[in-house]
């Protein structure tokens, strides 16, 4: 399925171009014979890998995020963490908290859930120490972590949020983007509510179904940066702000990587007596 | 005579603490084990390495260690191969253990017998000392 996945992005690479001159302009799209799609059906959108909607004329794009991405950790090896600060947090979330603590100063690991397989989801999953490809087509950008090759595509077609009710709420969420100016402004809800944490290694506060992310996307040179605005009324108060510096890496590409079944019989630490599941 | 030393408890200054897949705070990063022992597997995989060395206990017995390792992309920056080590060959593991006493840890470094050293690199993909 991975290997389909990234065929996928590399077949819609090659067809539809990944930089900006690639892009059709008002002028290219008027000598060209449009390409053209079955009718939708009512209240459907075009795929972002539909050639009508890939050829529709749009704005050069302020910059290109195609790339392998790392967060950057050199100057503080905590700065995959997206606190302190951390917010004021809600009783629910409190209670987490506090038991994450009583645990950790007994030498025990409270609710691990990415250790044990579950999506590490957003924002974690940007920062997870293996890098993250991106490659951005003129109506998405997708990425794909090195860390267990979780998918999260960011639609730049103009398109909508889905409709709560329909929505299949899942671990990164579904990723609208706009350009404000220089800015890439990436909204992001939609998300599940169970398994799904904003920390890890002795912080447990938990992400729910209302967690709403939103990322401010720069270019600095050879540094991405990015800007999360993090609202979850179940869980905390407020704003929590954080905001990464992401390098880009040349010499890695990412690989197949699976939590597999029997990968947590050899990692012991994982289903040692130190865990604390529930 | 192959036995496990218990090292004194050295305090380690360890700041990557999400190298791992999984939470860290399973393991006592104030101790150090060494293993003296024989490899029994060695498994070459994502998203992590893996080392099992027979070791006998004080009493004699043998008791199959548990080593967790980083992922192959920060090994083979450190000079690793897939067939740096296999089943049979001799070899010393520094691990911090886990703290219930289990036989495991998260791996240090690697002596093989020829004396050649190896350990980990550190994740920092994309800066200069990432080589």
């Amino acid at each position: 399925m991975r290997g389909l996945v990234i065929s996928f992005v590399i077949a819609a690479i090659a067809s539809a171009g990944c930089s900006p001159s690639a892009q059709p302009d008002s002028t290219a799209a008027s000598a060209a014979p449009a390409p053209t799609d079955p009718p939708l059906e009512p209240g459907r959108v075009l795929s972002a890998l539909a050639p009508s909607n890939l050829a529709r004329p749009r704005p050069k794009p302020p910059f290109e995020v195609t790339g392998n991405w790392f967060i950057d950790v050199s100057q503080n090896p905590e700065a995959w963490r997206f606190g302190p600060p951390y917010p004021k947090l809600t009783a629910v979330a409190q209670k987490h908290w506090d038991l994450a603590k009583k645990y950790t100063a007994e030498g025990k690991v409270y609710r691990d859930d990415i250790g044990q397989c579950w999506p590490a989801g957003l924002p974690l999953i940007m920062t997870r120490y293996w890098p993250m490809a991106m490659v951005q087509i003129p109506t998405a950008i997708y990425m794909i972590s090195g860390f267990m090759n979780s998918v999260r595509i960011v639609y730049l077609d103009g398109r909508k949020h889905t409709d709560l009710d329909i929505i299949v709420r899942t671990y990164n969420g579904e990723s609208i983007g706009t350009w404000e100016g220089d800015t890439l402004v990436v909204d992001t809800i939609g998300f599940r509510g169970d398994h799904h944490w904003m920390d890890q290694g002795g912080v447990a506060i938990p992400a729910g179904e209302q967690l709403h992310i939103v990322e401010r996307f720069r270019m600095a040179g050879n540094q991405l940066e990015i800007e999360y605005t993090m609202t979850d009324p179940e869980h905390w108060e407020g704003e929590w702000k954080s905001t990464k510096r992401f390098n880009r890496v040349i010499d890695e590409d990412i690989q197949e990587v699976s939590c597999l079944p029997d990968l947590n019989e050899h990692l012991q630490s994982t289903t040692s007596k130190t865990q604390v599941l529930q | 005579m192959k036995k496990v030393l218990f090292g004194a408890a050295l305090v380690l200054a360890c700041g990557v603490s999400a190298l791992a897949h999984h939470s860290p705070a399973a393991f006592d990063r104030s101790k150090e084990v060494k293993l003296v022992g024989t490899v029994k597997e060695f498994r070459w995989q994502n998203p992590h390495t893996w080392i099992e060395v027979i070791v006998p206990d004080e009493k004699g017995k043998d008791v199959v260690w548990g080593v967790e390792l980083t992922s192959p992309t920060y090994l083979v920056r450190a000079g690793w191969k897939s067939n740096t080590i296999k089943p049979g060959d001799k070899v010393t593991v520094l691990v911090n253990p886990v703290r219930t006493g289990e036989p495991a840890g998260i791996f240090r470094s690697l002596t093989l017998a020829d004396g050649r050293v190896l350990t980990e690199r550190p994740a920092r993909l994309g800066t200069p000392d990432s080589k």
